[in-house]
């Protein structure tokens, strides 16, 4: 069923993307050249401002070994058990289990570092604003302004990953600790992969949207 | 003509009638011992006993006061409540019937000859890897004459003789008829292995006729067949010392003629012990003897053999591995497993806790081990060391019958444990290295007969010394290479010795060649699946490094290869070698377990600072959200 699932999710997932790319193009710059400028901004990783400090610097090379990171498990987690529906084995699972902790301290730095610019504000989502007003009859000022759809999209799939990370991290680790049994091992693996599955999704969507944004500015 | 008409009837519908009565396999539950009413308690055996005939039928009554007094047999006796032609079909007898599945590869009988450097595996069986005993020349006689000692009869022992040199011999003899109390008789005066016992009589006597009676606690037999040619008559004794007789206690006799056996159905565990026993050797002092090493958890919790390896009249007594299903009819071979009874699933009502199992919970181990290993990998047998030790076990070695040679480095070489891939599963197995002398013709390797091996190459090495301890006395590849020259000859074709993993050809008349890991020198194999340890001595219970370690011996164990020819070093496998796993990963896999603690902490120190950021916005947020609904802001 996982596997199944996976396939499905993680294609509906990348052709959604390709679709919304088309179909509400992130600048009148990229009708023709946007999927070459996207993918461009993709692998040279001008995702983030480049500051000059070295905070900065470490940011975004914490932001690289991430992107890395998760391209290379996301391979080595879902390509034998979505392709072959085995357990991962092998040099891939050895891959994984090196490249884990890497990520796990990646997503940490992420998590302290990016968490402040991706708080919620008043303007990010009027619709919800109005909503509330309505429901609540609270006193609340009116946002009238432009449905920044993206930034806010960017953010809630930023929180997702955080909050994904944790059962994605603590599911394996736990096991690894003579704490479960059979069932419970059973169960860990499950929600691993179910995690990591949900946890793809945001982060290919949270890339496309930063990339969309940064073709935007 | 309506006379005929109805006579013809009649015959025709006679005739089935008469081939249903003439059926020499009556059905099981015919008989009143088939099949139990369902009461526990034992029924009382006083019974008579009933001898052979001369033409190996039915006979009289055995009384103290005949002319002759002859052995009982236990197709008569037995057979007269329970059905023999059933029971013969069951598994500890069945290794000749063709029909019979062979199913998963079991202990072979080993032949062993020291001076001619034979060890080779022998089965009825089609287990791949042994061979038949026609392979070397060896008759279903003489096969009963070396090994009948340590199996209960019928198989083998009860075919007829077909050989010129047998047929006369097994006249005198007797057929080997399938000795029921060598598993039901609940006396502790039941003799297998003691020198009037069944074991002596079978070997050195060929009192097959006699052997049962031999073996039981009322009846002493004196004499021995294999003293008298073979014109003398067993069922005519002449009265000499020498002849086989037996002479029944008379307190074992009723006013009628009648004996009271103390049979039980559920045998214990000595009778099983007599064949089932094993001896797994350390580098420890002191540490060779029986009393120095435990038995199966499962027995000291209370459970006997039969508990688990149980069957019915048929006698198609489950062996215990998970595929038994697909050989075997005995309806319990699904629940009667490590799993079956641990960890039953698939049923409709519960059934966990059979026999008072214990349901463990594998805490802290990943479920792909049970994919990857069955379950005796990490609890049977002995834990694996960094050299895998030899073995013995009662059926290789003749243990429990008089005069055997206790050294550890007596033939035939088993070693063990052997962590070896199983249809998909790695498990703990002994192992054989055989040795032989074969043809070689089209790339087909085949074994040949002893008495040839011995008439041609038996001067090339009749000089060699048998060690004491009854090792290898050490042969030499120029040695090897007269042998071949002598054989070739011999048999007209090419010659080849297989030894130690390896077939040498001829080269020249000193010197052969070597082609080693040939698929006809493979090692033979079967599963360990006792002696079961505790829970708390299994694989992994300390941490993972029990197995994967560079320093441990699970993968990285050195597999003695056993040969006779003489060797500067001694010469060993990987444990990974008989695994199928590649020797780098498996090694770089072990060496990062030294790192797997910091990998521990660092995911949860990650997931801890995850968890505090997480933690400290959403408190922001609730704080907006309390300012909000107070209407603050």
């Amino acid at each position: 069923m996982f596997q199944t699932a996976a396939i499905l999710v993680l294609l509906a997932t990348i052709v959604g993307i390709i679709v919304h790319w088309f179909a509400f193009p992130a600048s009148t710059e990229c009708r023709s050249e946007g999927v070459v400028r996207g993918l461009i901004h993709v692998f040279s990783l001008l995702l983030i401002e480049q500051r000059c400090s070295l905070l900065g610097a470490l940011k975004k090379l914490c932001y690289i070994a991430a992107a890395v990171c998760f391209v290379l498990l996301g391979l080595t987690g879902f390509w034998s058990v979505v392709l072959a529906g085995d357990h991962i084995s092998g040099w891939p699972m050895i891959l994984h289990a090196t490249l884990a902790p890497i990520f796990a301290i990646c997503l940490a730095i992420l998590a302290i570092t990016w968490a402040g610019q991706n708080r919620f504000e008043k303007g990010d989502c009027p619709w919800l604003h109005r909503l509330l007003r309505r429901v609540t009859r609270l006193a609340l000022p009116a946002q009238d302004g432009p449905c920044r759809c993206a930034e806010t999209s960017l953010k809630v799939t930023f929180w997702a990953i955080m909050i994904l990370a944790l059962p994605l991290i603590l599911s394996i680790v736990l096991s690894m600790l003579p704490l479960f049994g059979t069932h419970w091992q059973d169960f860990a693996l499950a929600a691993h992969g179910w995690t990591a599955l949900v946890f793809a999704v945001a982060v290919l969507i949270h890339t496309y949207l930063a990339v969309r944004i940064r073709l935007g500015q | 003509m309506r006379k005929e008409l109805i006579l013809a009837l009649v015959v025709l519908l006679a005739l089935p009638l008469a081939a249903l009565w003439a059926q020499e396999e009556p059905t099981p539950g015919g008989l009143l011992g088939d099949k139990s009413d369902g009461s526990r308690a034992h029924p009382t055996h006083l019974i008579p006993l009933i001898a052979e005939d001369e033409d190996g039928e039915k006979g009289e009554q055995v009384a103290l006061d005949a002319d002759v007094v002859l052995p009982f047999s236990t197709k008569w006796t037995c057979g007269e409540c329970h059905s023999y032609n059933v029971i013969n079909h069951g598994w500890h007898f069945n290794a000749l019937d063709p029909n019979a599945p062979a199913g998963r590869p079991g202990e072979p009988w080993i032949y062993p000859d020291h001076k001619l450097g034979i060890q080779i595996p022998l089965s009825y069986r089609d287990w791949p890897g042994t061979y038949k005993p026609a392979d070397i020349g060896m008759t279903d006689f003489r096969f009963t004459k070396l090994y009948g000692r340590h199996f209960p009869g019928g198989g083998p022992g009860e075919t007829t003789a077909t050989e010129i040199d047998d047929i006369g011999r097994q006249y005198v003899s007797g057929k080997l008829e399938i000795n029921c109390l060598a598993c039901h008789n609940g006396h502790f005066g039941q003799d297998m292995g003691g020198v009037n016992g069944w074991a002596v009589n079978i070997a050195v006597k060929e009192n097959y006729r006699w052997a049962a009676a031999a073996s039981c606690e009322f009846a002493a037999v004196t004499g021995s067949a294999a003293g008298m040619t073979e014109a003398y008559d067993p069922f005519m004794p002449e009265g000499d010392a020498d002849e086989p007789a037996v002479n029944y206690a008379e307190h074992a006799f009723d006013a009628d003629g009648n004996v009271l056996l103390d049979i039980v159905r559920e045998s214990p565990n000595q009778r099983c012990y007599y064949c089932h026993s094993d001896v797994f050797f350390t580098d420890e002092e002191g540490h060779d003897e029986k009393w120095a090493h435990e038995e199966d958890v499962h027995l000291k919790a209370g459970l006997t053999c039969v508990d688990c390896h149980r069957n019915g009249i048929e006698h198609d007594i489950v062996r215990g591995y998970p595929e038994e299903i697909a050989d075997s009819n005995n309806p319990l071979v699904a629940s009667t497993t490590c799993q079956g009874c641990h960890l039953p699933e698939g049923s409709d009502v519960p059934e966990a806790g059979r026999l008072g199992a214990p349901i463990p919970e594998h805490v802290g181990l990943p479920p792909v081990h049970f994919k990857r290993l069955t379950c005796t990998a990490c609890h049977s047998g002995p834990w694996p060391d960094t050299e895998t030790t030899l073995a013995k076990t009662a059926r290789a070695h003749r243990l429990g019958t008089p005069s055997v040679n206790k050294a550890k480095e007596m033939l035939p070489h088993i070693v063990a444990p052997v962590f070896a891939d199983e249809g998909g599963k790695i498990a703990p197995h002994k192992m054989v290295w055989p040795a032989f002398w074969a043809t070689e013709a089209e790339g087909e390797i085949k074994p040949i007969a002893l008495d040839v091996v011995e008439k041609s190459v038996g001067d090339v090495f009749a000089e060699l010394e048998i060690p004491e301890n009854g090792d290898w006395p050490g042969i030499s590849t120029e040695q090897v290479a007269q042998a071949l020259t002598a054989l070739s000859a011999a048999v007209d074709a090419n010659a080849v010795y297989v030894a130690g993993g390896s077939l040498y050809r001829l080269v020249d008349a000193n010197n052969v060649a070597e082609e080693t890991d040939h698929p006809a020198a493979e090692p033979y194999m079967w599963p360990i699946a006792h002696t079961v340890r505790p829970a708390t001595q299994s694989l992994g219970i300390r941490y993972c490094t029990d197995c994967h370690s560079n320093d441990e011996g699970f993968f990285l164990g050195a597999v003695t290869v056993d040969s006779p020819l003489v060797s500067e070093t001694k010469i060993t496998k990987e444990q990974l070698a008989f695994q199928g796993l590649p020797r780098f990963r498996t090694k770089f896999f072990a060496f990062s377990f030294v790192f797997r603690p910091f990998f521990k902490i660092v995911a949860l120190g990650a997931s801890a600072l995850i968890a505090v950021v997480l933690l400290l916005f959403a408190l922001k947020a609730l704080g907006a959200v309390a300012r909000v609904l107070a209407e603050d802001q």
